[in-house]
């Protein structure tokens, strides 16, 4: 690796020489926020692993796209930093009525980048057009909603189909403020060009490329430090590390676990790590032979030796698991125990579970978790070491896995796999609902109690009795041992150290949350 | 006359060969495994709205319906849109950034490998068995023997990283708006045209420059014991006049061929130098498109490869005919 610290010391020593010439000249226009917040940075480039296809806000759920485009665009509600609690946003007020009815006020002074008022008619296009399933990438998770409407200048009232307990905490995670005469004026591509209310406008867009931005000088909230931001995206890891260490990249995401000390070593730079709202399991499917057996699925549970593989494939970069919601999510149950790492108790339950001398295949998706590969393969390594088993790991392609997991008929997915799940509503039926619900989609565990517990707690508005029963269901799936609950992933990041930013759990990148650091 | 009808001939051929590729990639889509829909669907997503998207697709048709409409498509230049961004036409995705970065990047790489390969081939050739020749061999094996990707990532660790000014990937401007701006006086752009095309251009020249230099070393030496030269000798004429008139105009004939399959394969073709460098070019878009299960956009790319793979060889084939017009009736 080749050093650079001799190029960043002759850059430090040139550049406080520049400084102390131009001191005086500029001292006007560097200056903190009347907040108390941090001083003015001219730019930031932020490289992600991944870079969207396009800037409409409902054609991709994922965070690489949310990061680039939730600088001009922002969601109805947001999320509390820190406790994850639904908090104002573009609307100042939520509230329910009913069970099946919700209001939301909209604040005064948000307008659009092109100049506009935003009216509550845009909003209720806004969250009809996130709940379209021909138009929309998340209808399918944003809530069972019938309709939005805009009652008056001031409020817009949602319809529900269903009691939807976490509607403020879905709509702090999906969907995007978005004005009706841009989405549907046909001379305009929405997928190309942005017109949101966030504190930064689109100032240039190279499709697939970068995307830069410049701030708006009437965002309804505070002016952001940052002056210009630019995203861009580099899928190779190395070279993602790379170009933070050649000064391209102020902040990297994804940073594989390995490069963390060569970035903490690199003067100028440090490596911040912070436990994400993702978890990674190994999936047993319950209708395929021998994970029929609750024995067979303990026993794999006591198999795998979870806090060795986050030392070794992940260098501690990494948080043991022991249910479906993860520490800090609606819903966990901080009573629950991890199952022991325990061979003896392992072979014990194989044999108690009638398939000693099973030979089965952990498949493992390619390109997509940090660590991914090296956490599976070993995970199967240690499984194998049974007496009474043989395990082998077989690497996939992730689209093919996935389109086998989401299939229509459980028997269609592979009988034991690695898989991992986001919740960005930080909330226990996100986590469970598509694996353990009457109507999941990865459907792998039949259990009616489960079952019955989410159908409960969707229909319950009660907050204490919700989270009773959601804790509930993730008591019943660890004991029932669906999955092998191995970690909870941690993100990591790459910053330069003129950057003052610490990163969110819930693996959002606002550029407005940066400044420049002391 | 005969060239005419070798003209149309080879035009002919190529339609045949593009009709090939574009049905071969229409029949791909059903025999690779998992479901254009079940990927592109949202992952929650129920029955009712995986059944409207393989509607909206087109994807419930007969397979024989399917075929038809797209070849009938295809001969109006109507590639279809994204299957994964409904609204956003094929055409207007390829064309003309991505297109425009993988022929400036596979034009480029061929350049470089002309400028360093012939003269080092030469060389090699004419000093055989000496140092010169010895360190050219080395080179050129060891540029066959280097894989792409680590050949990109150690220059990008090596060259970009400690210098600086030289970019460690994501492309610059585009040629077209370099040489605008040289024209308004502004020549920085082309500048960091260059800055940001050395590093990818190099690494993907790497090969075809070992290539390159092995063919032009074995052509010339085949010359060179051929009896014309020795005449050409003992009339008198200057070793260089014979060297480079002569014998590398007729060494250069086969490698002229071979350049313009390598031109016609670079550029869609460069996938791992576009990945390591993040080049946004037709390879990195034909992954990334692979991997979302894009069938429409897939087989647009590859048509539009194979017709510029098709292309520049019937132009090569044109050319080596008006240079040997025996070609003409074989």
């Amino acid at each position: 690796m080749p050093n650079s610290e001799s190029r960043r010391d002759f850059l430090k020593y040139a550049g406080t020489a520049a400084a102390a010439v131009t001191t005086v000249s500029v001292a006007g226009c560097v200056g903190s926020d009347d907040d108390g917040g941090g001083s003015t940075l001219e730019s930031v480039t932020v490289t992600q692993g991944a870079f969207p296809d396009n800037l409409d806000p409902v054609k991709d759920n994922s965070t690489p796209t949310y990061n680039v485009i939730d600088q001009a665009y922002e969601p109805f509600l947001y999320r509390d930093k820190e406790t994850g609690e639904p908090t104002a946003r573009v609307m100042d007020e939520f509230e329910r009525v009913d069970d099946s009815t919700v209001e939301l006020g909209l604040r005064d002074g948000v307008t659009f980048h092109n100049g506009d008022d935003c009216t509550t008619e845009d909003i209720a296009f806004s969250i009809n057009r996130a709940n379209n399933p021909d138009v929309s990438e998340v209808a399918a998770v944003i809530g069972d909603i019938d309709e939005a409407v805009a009652v008056d200048d001031t409020t817009v009232e949602l319809n529900l189909n269903a009691a939807v307990p976490v509607i403020f905490r879905n709509l702090g995670a999906f969907g995007r403020v978005t004005q009706q005469s841009f989405i549907e004026d046909d001379s305009i591509d929405a997928t190309t060009e942005m017109n949101g209310t966030g504190p930064y406008q689109l100032a240039n867009n190279e499709e697939g490329t970068f995307v830069e931005y410049e701030i708006f000088e009437d965002y309804w909230g505070d002016e952001p430090d940052v002056q210009t931001a630019r995203f861009n995206g580099r899928s190779e890891d190395g070279a993602r590390v790379d170009a933070l260490e050649a000064d391209e990249s102020d902040v990297i995401s994804a940073v594989p676990p390995n490069e963390m000390s060569s970035i903490r070593n690199t003067d100028g730079l440090r490596a911040e790590s912070v436990p994400s709202i993702r978890s990674i399991f190994l999936v047993m499917n319950d209708i395929k032979e021998p994970f029929t057996s609750v024995d067979f699925r303990r026993a794999m549970n006591y198999a795998v030796d979870v806090e060795a593989i986050i030392e070794s494939a992940l260098e501690g970069f990494g948080a043991q698991t022991a249910q479906p919601t993860l520490e800090g999510q609606n819903g966990h149950d901080p009573d629950i125990e991890p199952y022991p790492f325990d061979q003896d108790q392992a072979e014990s339950l194989v044999e108690q579970s009638g398939f000693a001398g099973a030979e089965i295949t952990l498949d493992v998706p390619t390109g997509r978790y940090v660590g991914g590969v090296n956490v599976a393969e070993t995970a199967a390594g240690q499984i194998d070491e049974l007496s009474n088993v043989s395990c082998e790991a077989n690497r996939r392609d992730f689209g093919t896995l996935v389109g086998e997991i989401f299939a229509p008929e459980q028997g269609a997915a592979p009988a034991f796999y690695l898989i991992g799940w986001g919740v960005p509503t930080l909330d226990a039926d996100y986590a469970m609902r598509d694996w353990f619900g009457p109507d999941a989609n990865s459907k792998m565990a039949n259990d009616e109690q489960i079952e019955d517990l989410l159908e409960q707690a969707t229909n319950t508005t009660d907050s204490e009795a919700r989270v009773d029963l959601l804790q509930q269901a993730n008591a019943r799936a660890r004991d029932q041992a669906y999955r092998v609950f191995l970690h909870q992933q941690f993100s990591l990041y790459g910053i330069d150290d003129r950057i003052a930013w610490a990163p969110r759990a819930d693996e959002d990148i606002l550029v407005e949350e940066m400044s420049a650091a002391e | 006359m005969q060239y005419g009808r070798f003209l149309l001939r080879r035009v002919v051929h190529s339609l045949f060969v593009i009709w090939g590729a574009a049905t071969v990639v229409f029949l791909l889509r059903f025999l690779t495994p998992g479901d254009p829909v079940t990927v592109l669907a949202p992952p929650d997503a129920g029955d009712e709205v995986r059944d409207a998207l393989r509607q909206r697709l087109g994807l419930d048709e007969p397979v024989h319906v399917q075929y038809f409409e797209y070849i009938t498509d295809l001969m109006v230049a109507d590639f279809g849109k994204s299957m994964e961004v409904l609204d956003r036409s094929v055409l207007d995705w390829i064309f003309w950034t991505r297109f425009l970065r993988s022929v400036e990047l596979a034009v480029s790489a061929t350049l470089i490998a002309i400028a360093i390969a012939i003269p080092l081939g030469v060389i090699s050739a004419r000093r055989r068995h000496t140092v010169s020749d010895y360190g050219a061999t080395l080179f050129s094996l060891g540029g066959i023997s280097t894989p792409n990707f680590w050949l990109g990532l150690m220059l990008i660790l090596l060259i970009a990283v400690p210098v600086g000014f030289i970019p460690t990937g994501t492309p610059g401007p585009l040629l077209h708006e370099a040489v605008g701006d040289l024209f308004a006086g502004d020549p920085g752009t082309l500048g960091d045209w260059l800055r940001f095309m050395f590093l990818p251009a190099l690494t993907l020249g790497t090969y075809f420059t070992a290539l390159i230099t092995r063919l032009t070393r074995s052509g010339m030496l085949e010359e060179i014991g051929k009896a014309y030269v020795k005449a050409s000798r003992a009339k008198g004429l200057p070793e260089t006049l014979t060297m480079y008139r002569h014998v590398l105009r007729n060494t250069l004939i086969p490698i002229v061929t071979i350049l313009g399959l390598q031109l016609g394969t670079l550029i869609g073709g460069a996938i791992i130098t576009e990945t390591v460098f993040e080049w946004n070019g037709l390879g990195q878009l034909l992954i990334e498109r692979i991997n979302a299960r894009d069938w429409t956009m897939i087989q647009g790319i590859v048509i539009i490869i194979a017709i510029g793979f098709v292309s520049i060889n019937t132009v090569v084939d044109l050319l080596y005919a008006y240079l040997d017009p025996r070609v003409i009736d074989e």
